[in-house]
């Protein structure tokens, strides 16, 4: 017997935010996520941050000329899109060296944030 | 469409493209950052500032951006912030007073010529606001500055102290009603954020969104009219009109 899946109204609502890294040195996908987990409980601690239902869904490297530029789509609850976004201005610096975080854009499908705020000629990070 | 103004960057052409990118409407150029101390006396502010006029008219020509000319006054008592703030009203745009000092935060707020008093938390174990500067403020159209770049500066297990120190001075702001501005104090690129994400981050102490559009966009379009309509101005309520 196949097994069902959540009802559409149980779901959690999503939404998924598009970002911008700006860093001195290159980034990978698990420096990325390490970056805004340890923000996000900084920030909030783990009791607040167990309510964003974060996901960092995918990674891509846009670099152009001369700076390293990582773009991405972070997935979170829909209520709390606000709460993530106040994340972002607090990461300056990794390993010493400087790094800045902007949101691009919010959206409510992967596809759709990708198309509107993650050009083309990326290169994707897994 | 709500305009954005960031009012404490360093004076770099970089740094205006960034902002211009980033969707902030007006910048105030500051040549003698933070770093300026007590000792860099009268002379020294003028030559920077005469700098800035050369530097601000190239940048007018490349970037639709608006600049504006700030002068940074970090003053050792409130009679040498007086004289400091007297010397470069004329040719500045904003005047800014780094507050910390008890005496200089209140001298502060009682001088209607200082638009904005930077950080009076500075380095301090409360907010370095009371109720009797924060009514002198009010009175004075001085706007407390909320250093974005203070709070992430300070290590992360001390950015509670920050944060409550932001929430005193906007419990102070409902009750008096004295302009807030929210800036960035940029020095690189990767000190200045979207205006929408400060936005975001206002509600972490305890702002609400409408305050947080005001701090970042009615007080500082409020400081640049005072700031031209002042010479006009002869004493208070009396205005020249041509």
């Amino acid at each position: 017997m196949k097994l069902k899946i959540l009802p559409p109204h149980l779901r959690n609502k999503k939404r998924y935010l598009a970002f911008e890294v700006r860093s001195q040195n290159p980034l990978t996908r698990d420096e990325v996520i390490s970056l805004i987990w340890g923000a996000a409980g900084g920030l909030y601690g783990s009791c607040g941050v167990s309510r964003f239902d974060l996901w960092v869904v995918k990674v891509w490297k846009c670099n152009s000329s001369g700076q390293n530029i990582t773009k991405g789509i972070l997935r979170c609850r829909r209520e709390e899109v606000d709460r993530v976004r106040s994340v972002f201005p607090v990461i300056n610096r990794f390993k010493g060296k400087r790094v800045v975080f902007h949101t691009l854009g919010v959206s409510g499908t992967i596809k759709s944030a990708r198309r509107k705020f993650i050009k083309e000629g990326s290169q994707s990070l897994f | 469409m709500i305009l954005f103004f960031d009012f404490h960057v360093k004076d770099d052409p970089e740094l205006v493209k960034e902002a211009d990118r980033l969707g902030y409407a007006g910048l105030t150029l500051f040549s003698n950052g933070n770093g300026n101390n007590s000792n860099g006396n009268e002379n020294k502010v003028e030559v920077a500032s005469g700098e800035t006029t050369n530097q601000e008219n190239s940048i007018k020509k490349e970037n639709p951006i608006k600049t504006y000319k700030g002068v940074f006054i970090s003053a050792k008592n409130p009679e040498n912030m007086r004289q400091k703030v007297k010397k470069s009203r004329k040719n500045a745009d904003v005047i800014m007073v780094r507050g910390g000092d008890q005496k200089i935060n209140r001298a502060a707020c009682e001088d209607p010529q200082v638009d904005i008093l930077s950080a009076p938390y500075l380095k301090r174990r409360d907010c370095g606001i009371n109720h009797v500067m924060a009514k002198k403020a009010a009175l004075n159209e001085v706007a407390v500055e909320l250093n974005i770049k203070y709070l992430i500066k300070t290590n992360s297990y001390l950015h509670y102290k920050v944060l409550s120190h932001f929430r005193e001075i906007i419990k102070l702001k409902r009750k008096y009603g004295f302009p807030l501005i929210i800036t960035s104090d940029a020095e690189s690129i990767y000190d200045l954020h979207i205006p929408q994400d400060l936005i975001a981050l206002s509600g972490c102490f305890g702002m609400d969104r409408e305050e947080a559009e005001a701090a970042l966009s009615e007080t500082p379009q409020k400081i640049i009219e005072r700031s031209e309509t002042r010479d006009k101005v002869v004493v208070d309520g009396v205005k020249i009109i041509e």
